[in-house]
């Protein structure tokens, strides 16, 4: 998804909400994230623009509270509990979604799947 | 009118004299530079100025004429309004050039014969723009000549000529000839400067009437002007049209001049590849806009739907509201407008008295056609003079138009990361975003005191460094046997032995030792009683200290003072490695018994051993009372076990610092 740097950013988004499992010590959601604004763009096997520097969801665990959730593998994360997640580092994501305290975390995601179907739903094409 | 075109008169002047500058200033920089790389440069940017005044005054000279020849059509005869429509003009970006040598192979792999250098670039010219490439010094060890440069030429029409030049000059001999030829070489140059200098100020003379006889077909080699040095010489040249222009690379001759004997000779293949793009403006930009009203032939309801339109590349984008555009939300819906579509004015509607205009296209196989309505016959006059410009401009931009070329911009796209390789505080304090500021330094600072006194301690005694890697695994690995051995079990005894032949240290001196107290024979059964004798007289000591004393008697028997550093090196890492820190100094008559190495102890040796156990015992006590110095230093000792935390923590960072990696975090 390509944005203007300055300008807000509008994407179709889907309300995950995640409820953590806790094993032993810790939280876990059950997913593996990627990307960051101090990483390498390039690399990013799920973005569609190479420039994009966003948090996408690059495993899943299957079984695990994020796949009964819904979440994807390839998924764009927007916003987690309200906190915007298209500009921050690596880092900072990853102790967003781990925080002791919080036990669901509520994402909002996108893919490109979902806008595809926004787009046809709106007409953009003429149907028989 | 007149006022416009002396507006460019006067610009092109000024280009002129601002190249004429830079050339002075080249000519300058020529003569006072006295390494190879500066001359070489140098002399291209004379090279490129040269071109380029030539050009701005070949220009000029077009402007003169036309104005004359205005004057004389328009007393000659009433012209009519001119109906031609121009068609838009585009970017033209040319990248990645690159062209094939072809050394001959025993050239090329044997590395025959003195290496030939030459340095070459590039002149790329459009329309009125000159552009030079990189120079780039090519030999034999090269096999294509490439320029990573991208060029793009704003103001091009399609019917563009794009005219590429390669120029080379021998990167030698200039300075292995004598002096004889260059004074040659600078005579021949001034000669031949003094006829062009004249043809040059003929041609800056204003007026119509004086023809620079360089036009556009001719090479746009100009003399250098009187300036010994090196000089660049037309190897190749090719030009390029739209028809050469596609998405991707693609290959095309080159007409070469000269010969093998010329000094600036290169065996070229006689190819060149690149990548041509070209973005006209009717794909890139709005070309028209407006409120209109659409309504679709055969569509759901029958009723006008107002959209604010752009029309833009291969479609006629129509948003809800003008802010849209704006804001880049997606369009209410697109129709397109490529080579099939096909626009008219459909009849006047008796109501509103305002032509139609109908647009169809073939989606799939179907026909579907969408009507436009405006407000007022101006509109729809000018919707379909735009309509019109636009399909003409597609037809003449041809393959450029089906769908945008990327053209990337020339300018540096280099990420300035924070460099971890650099090793100073400041860098390593950007990475960390906690909050709180003084843990984040406490904790660096911490982590590169760790790190500081693990190299140091690298650096400053490796010898001991084995020694004390052995003497701390032997410590761990004895803490453990000497904790199950206090606890009573026997087990752990016949570990020992297959143990300490492993150092080479210390097999000599274990055959030194059992040979005096005949210890492997009865290690076992001196194993088994050791714990109880041993826990008689002093617990925990006695395992402390035949701990301590088990190294310096394993190895060969030193001199005291060797003993003394050896005790320091294992206080420290003794405090470190664990669980004996007892500083307690046991009388030396019950250091006597217990001969450490285990537990052997042979109580028949006693006499032998004793002056090994009061070495070790004097080093033991010296390590005692050291060990309280020591203690800062203590956390050494873990590292020295196992992969030091502080490091690793370090190549994390480094890890997570690294622009090139895309790191991936499980949640």
């Amino acid at each position: 998804m390509s944005f203007v740097p300055g300008q807000p950013v509008t994407a179709v988004v889907q309300r995950i909400e995640i409820q953590k499992l806790r094993q032993g010590n810790n939280l876990i959601l059950g997913f593996s994230i990627g990307g960051g604004i101090d990483q390498d763009p390039g690399q990013n096997p799920f973005s569609e623009d190479k420039t994009d520097k966003g948090i996408y969801v690059t495993r899943i665990t299957s079984g695990g509270p994020a796949d009964v959730a819904g979440l994807m593998m390839g998924d764009k994360i927007m916003q987690v509990n309200g906190w915007d997640m298209t500009m921050v580092t690596h880092d900072k994501a990853r102790k967003r979604l781990t925080k002791k305290n919080e036990d669901v975390v509520r994402l909002l995601v996108t893919r490109k799947s979902l806008e595809e179907a926004v787009k046809h739903s709106m007409g953009g094409y003429p149907r028989p | 009118m007149n006022n416009s075109k002396n507006q460019r008169d006067s610009d092109i002047q000024k280009k002129i004299d601002h190249e004429i500058r830079m050339r002075d200033g080249a000519c300058k920089l020529l003569a006072a530079c006295s390494q190879r790389d500066q001359a070489l440069e140098a002399a291209k940017s004379l090279q490129t100025c040269s071109t380029r005044i030539m050009a701005y005054m070949s220009e000029l000279q077009r402007m003169k004429e036309a104005q004359v020849m205005q004057k004389v059509t328009r007393r000659s005869s009433d012209a009519g309004p001119m109906d031609d429509r121009l068609p838009c003009k585009g970017k033209v970006a040319i990248s990645d050039l690159r062209i094939p040598l072809m050394w001959k192979d025993t050239e090329y792999f044997k590395n025959k014969g003195e290496l030939h250098r030459c340095a070459v670039f590039c002149l790329l010219q459009l329309g009125g723009e000159i552009f030079d490439t990189d120079m780039v010094i090519v030999d034999r060890t090269l096999t294509d000549i490439c320029f990573d440069n991208t060029i793009v030429f704003s103001e091009a029409s399609p019917g563009f000529e794009l005219r590429v030049e390669l120029y080379s000059c021998c990167s030698e001999d200039d300075y292995s000839a004598g002096s004889t030829p260059r004074k040659l070489a600078s005579k021949l140059s001034s000669s031949l400067g003094r006829s062009a200098g004249k043809k040059l100020r003929a041609a800056m003379e204003p007026g119509p009437c004086s023809p620079v006889s360089n036009g556009g077909a001719a090479p746009l080699l100009l003399p250098v002007p009187s300036v010994p040095g090196p000089k660049y010489h037309l190897l190749a040249h090719t030009t390029l049209s739209l028809s050469h222009v596609q998405d991707s690379f693609r290959t095309h001759d080159l007409t070469i001049s000269g010969n093998e004997e010329c000094s600036y000779w290169l065996p070229l293949y006689g190819s060149m590849c690149c990548r041509l793009a070209a973005q006209p403006h009717c794909m890139t930009q709005q070309m028209m806009s407006g409120c209109l009203k659409v309504k679709q032939c055969g569509g759901d309801p029958q009723t006008w739907t107002k959209v604010y339109a752009v029309l833009k590349g291969t479609s006629l984008f129509c948003y809800h509201r003008q802010e849209d555009v704006e804001a880049n939300i997606e369009p209410a819906f697109t129709i397109g407008i490529n080579k099939e579509t096909r626009i008219r004015a459909s009849e006047k509607d008796p109501h509103s008295k305002v032509q139609n205009i109908c647009i169809s296209n073939q989606y799939g196989g179907e026909a579907v056609t969408h009507t436009l309505t405006t407000d007022s016959r101006e509109d729809t006059h000018s919707w379909m003079e735009a309509f019109w410009q636009h399909f003409y401009d597609m037809s003449q931009w041809k393959q450029c138009c089906d769908d945008l070329m990327k053209i990337e911009l020339p300018s540096p796209r280099k990420p300035a990361p924070v460099t971890p390789k650099q090793g100073s505080l400041y860098h390593e304090m950007v990475i960390e975003s906690s909050d709180d500021l003084s843990s984040t330094v406490s904790d660096i600072l911490a982590r590169r005191m760790q790190e500081l006194e693990l190299r140091s301690q690298l650096g400053t005694s490796p010898t001991w460094m084995s020694v004390f890697e052995e003497n701390n695994a032997k410590c761990a690995g004895r803490t453990r046997h000497c904790t199950s051995r206090l606890s009573g079990h026997s087990p752990c005894t016949p570990h020992r032995l297959p143990r300490s032949p492993a150092s080479p240290h210390r097999c000599p001196q274990l055959g030194l030792l059992s040979s005096d107290a005949s210890l492997t024979s009865d290690s076992d059964s001196h194993c088994s009683t050791s714990p109880c004798s041993h826990h008689h007289g002093w617990p925990e000591p006695s395992s402390n200290f035949s701990l301590l004393s088990s190294s310096p008697s394993r190895l060969r028997p030193r001199t005291l003072s060797l003993d003394a550093k050896l005790s320091t090196l294992r206080g420290r890492g003794y405090g470190g490695g664990g669980a004996f820190q007892c500083p307690c100094q046991p009388p030396p008559s019950s250091l006597l018994a217990p001969l450490p190495i285990s537990s052997r102890s042979p109580r028949t040796q006693h006499s032998t051993q004793t002056t090994l156990s009061c070495s070790s015992s004097t080093s033991s006590n010296s390590s005692s009372n050291s060990e309280g110095s020591h203690s800062p230093e203590s956390s050494e000792g873990v590292p020295f076990s196992r992969p030091s935390p502080a490091r690793r923590s370090l190549r994390n960072l480094r890890a997570r610092l690294d622009p090139r990696t895309w790191l991936q975090s499980q949640v």
